[in-house]
């Protein structure tokens, strides 16, 4: 399938309804059978691509219903990976996880759900997995010597599920490392992580790097300089990072350490409920147009729409495409 | 008959034999139904303020649609007020008014001021608002200082220990951040609601000693921001922080909603602090009974004995006291023509004004009258835990105020109010704390618990820690943590 110049996609999550929170917390509360919320997750999803096609996207992710946070949906997975289920009131809360053993290899089984959005939309479609470095965080480790050791092993896992996404047909993956904005320290071990995950896999591979978007708010602050020159060293074809809340002077470090990516702008804020004009992303794609020619950009939200309600996510779905159109229509 | 006695105060117990003397007497005297006396349900001293809007006698209606007798007839008794004998005729007056009915003489006639609506929505919170924005025309009226109102005659906000705990918190986290090479050029803080200033005024000359004295040269980044909705009070508030004048900004704002005039610094605060905002924002109540939530409207009115004897005494007609008082609340005291004479006649009315009630199921009521982060699912589901038969604060305006405001904190930033905090939904067993008058102004505990659910769902752990620092002291300090 042939994109546009400008591609539009999204970071990964859209709204999440109350009504399904309330739904996802009667699971836990064993109100709900499993069987019943795997049929509101298929329904949620189906809802979710609707939306992001109506809306105008090129590349589409499932919206990400069926996961309540971007942690457990994956430690719930990984085998060696122990997680005490009595450990959430919410179903937003994170599993209190520990792995005190060897993780071995073994699939996380992430084919079905990518297979079950293929099989409901004709777009591109795109599928996003938290990163080693991430999961590495939330993880409690009473087994590796330290974190990176931990990390370059959940590497291997994902690379083996990765190399089955490709086979199921995923053309775009999206690797989230967050955290990397919260602990710059550890960037040289966490891009090994990276590396030994994408090591093989035939896909276009970006990496999702922001300041946080737990809850809506974001969880540092800060320059993506620290990014720089070890992200040079990432085996990936892009980045996707925020610029719309955060303003777009980190720009200047593309061009002032010319990395091998492509870039995914951030041009909708995703911790404010103010949807933006066409003209306002506009002129956000203009100015990451002064550092990077428009075949290595492609234009999504800060960050996931999660914790927008879902008139707003929408609305500012659509924003984003009248905007880029407006800059497509410039390049022309 | 049941007689609720788990919120009755030990000076007032004596009373409880003289209620129940004068019910058995009127139900003996067919005053009262055997019917009504068996369905009667009487809570004594339910509320905890001496001046609390309520009369000796109240009795709430809860009639369910379609439902010729409530299961109960609820009565509450203020002991405090009992007058040793007189009794009776305030229990016939509130039976009355409730139902009237022959044999018992008219209904005694008030004048409401207003319909029956939530209390937030009241007219008593433009008494209190009036009160704020002419508070210093309140204190020469009065001859004291509004803090010499507070329990301990003065405000907690200014103890210097609690003030230098507070800014060796701030400086450690500055600290913090400037070696993680995260600290912004800028250091926002705000105290909303300031009152005289002095204790932000305390808090930059403890933070200035404490930073020379480190030699970390924060100081000159701070970015006070004092916030108040009344302009007198931030221009009163200027003297107190006069050595810190080039740090500070004076910004009138809404405590329901900093972050509508304060948008620009969404994320950018290090520290808020509130101390004595959050019980006196417009508030509701709620009342669980037999597992069903009844939200309480209330109706300010004017007893007509008061009406006609302040019209009387200022020479004003008796009819057009509503006119009045809404004039009163529009324009304040001078709109009389007299600026002492509408200063009395505020004081005066104030003093007369009563709130009447009434209980409306809570299916009847939209989630809109719920305060954001909270609605009715979210609520029951709080209340699962909670005892059962509970009369409690919503505490719409600082839920209100408390999601309006945390937007604006940064990803280290704190919320810290120091108040009056229910902190467990079992407190509300022992007392009903506010409405009561202070001065001219509402005081209501703050109902901590749905504070901390809200807080939760937006992504802040809320904790309480008792203030420690006057003996006695009631007042709590909630400060947030950002939750993972």
């Amino acid at each position: 399938m042939t994109l546009p110049i400008l591609p539009t996609t999204v970071v990964g999550s859209y709204s999440m309804p109350g009504w399904l929170e309330r739904l996802k917390t009667e699971y836990f509360a064993r109100r709900i059978s499993r069987h019943d919320l795997d049929e509101i997750h298929d329904t949620a999803v189906k809802a979710d691509i609707k939306d992001q096609e109506v809306a105008g996207l090129d590349i589409i992710t499932d919206g990400e219903a069926r996961r309540d946070n971007m942690i457990d949906y994956f430690v719930e997975r990984l085998p060696g990976v122990q997680i005490d289920r009595s450990s959430k009131k919410f179903y937003y809360d994170f599993y209190d996880s520990v792995v005190q053993g060897k993780i071995p290899m073994a699939s996380l089984g992430l084919v079905p759900d990518f297979k079950f959005l293929l099989a409901n939309t004709d777009r591109e479609a795109k599928i996003c997995i938290t990163g080693p470095h991430c999961l590495t965080k939330r993880i409690r480790n009473q087994h590796y010597p330290d974190e990176a050791s931990l990390a370059i092993d959940l590497g291997r896992v994902f690379n083996l599920e990765l190399k089955e996404l490709v086979k199921a047909g995923a053309h775009y993956i999206q690797i989230d490392e967050p955290y990397y904005s919260g602990f710059p320290e550890d960037l040289p071990w966490a891009v090994k992580a990276l590396n030994t995950m994408v090591d093989g896999v035939n896909a276009r591979i970006a990496v999702h790097i922001c300041y946080g978007n737990r809850y809506g708010k974001p969880s540092w602050e800060g320059s993506y300089r620290y990014l720089f020159p070890t992200i040079k060293e990432a085996k990936v074809q892009a980045l996707t990072m925020e610029f719309a809340r955060r303003g777009g002077e980190d720009l200047d470090l593309f061009k002032e350490f010319n990395p091998p990516f492509a870039l995914g702008v951030g041009v909708i804020d995703v911790k404010s409920h103010d949807v933006e004009t066409p003209d306002l992303v506009a002129e956000r794609i203009r100015k990451a147009l002064e550092v990077l020619p428009p075949e290595k950009i492609f234009i999504l939200p800060d960050c996931g729409l999660f914790h927008l309600p879902r008139d707003v996510a929408f609305a500012k779905l659509k924003t984003m495409v009248e905007g880029t159109k407006l800059v497509r229509a410039e390049l022309k | 008959m049941i007689l609720q006695l788990n919120h009755l105060q030990g000076k007032a117990a004596g009373a409880s034999q003289e209620v129940i003397e004068t019910l058995y007497a009127m139900l003996a005297e067919g005053h009262i139904e055997p019917n009504e006396f068996a369905r009667l349900r009487i809570q004594l001293d339910w509320l905890q303020y001496k001046k609390n809007f309520r009369e000796v006698v109240l009795v709430t209606p809860d009639k369910e649609p379609g439902r010729e007798d409530a299961p109960f007839l609820q009565m509450q008794v203020d002991t405090r007020q009992v007058v040793p004998g007189c009794l009776k005729p305030a229990v016939m007056r509130a039976l009355i008014r409730h139902q009237p009915k022959a044999g018992m003489g008219p209904a005694e006639e008030n004048l409401p001021l207003e319909e029956f609506k939530p209390f937030r929505s009241s007219l008593a919170w433009d008494f209190n608002r009036l009160y704020w924005h002419r508070l210093k025309e309140w204190e020469v009226a009065t001859g004291q200082g509004y803090e010499k109102a507070l329990p301990g005659g003065q405000s907690d906000a200014n103890h210097p220990d609690a003030v230098a705990d507070g800014v060796a918190d701030f400086w450690t986290l500055i600290r913090d951040l400037d070696a993680k090479k995260q600290l912004p050029p800028e250091i926002f803080l705000m105290e909303i609601g300031v009152g005289t200033g002095q204790r932000c005024g305390l808090f930059l000359d403890r933070f200035h000693a404490l930073d020379t004295q480190r030699g970390t040269n924060y100081y000159p980044k701070l970015r006070v921001l004092l916030g108040d909705y009344s302009m007198q009070t931030l221009d009163r508030s200027r003297a107190a922080v006069q050595k810190h004048i080039d740090l500070c900004s004076f910004v009138a704002l809404d405590a329901l909603n900093p972050i509508k005039t304060l948008s620009f610094l969404r994320h950018k605060l290090l520290h808020v602090h509130l101390t004595n905002v959050y019980d006196n924002l417009p508030n509701d109540e709620l009342l669980r009974r037999e597992g069903k939530l009844f939200f309480i409207e209330t109706r300010a009115f004017l007893p007509m004995n008061e009406v006609v004897r302040i019209a009387e005494k200022y020479g004003l007609p008796a009819e057009k006291t509503r006119t009045l008082v809404s004039r009163l609340l529009e324009g304040g005291p001078d709109y009389l023509g007299d600026y002492d004479r509408g200063m009395n006649y505020w004081m005066e009315i104030w003093e007369a004004m009563r709130l009447e009630e009434r209980l409306v199921p809570i299916e009847d009521v939209a989630d809109s009258v719920l305060p954001p982060g909270l609605d009715v699912a979210k609520l029951e589901e709080i209340l699962e835990e909670a005892p059962s038969d509970l009369r409690f604060h919503l505490s719409s305006g600082a839920l209100e105020s408390f999601s309006n405001t945390i937007p604006l904190l940064g990803p280290r930033g704190y919320l810290q109010v120091q108040d009056i905090f229910v902190t467990d939904f079992n407190q509300y067993r022992l007392g009903f704390h506010g409405p009561g008058k202070l001065d001219g102004s509402i005081v209501n505990w703050v109902n901590g618990v749905l504070l901390r659910e809200v807080g939760e769902r937006a992504g802040y752990d809320v904790h309480f820690a008792p203030f420690q620092y006057r003996k006695g002291s009631k007042t709590s300090i909630l400060y947030t943590t950002s939750r993972e």
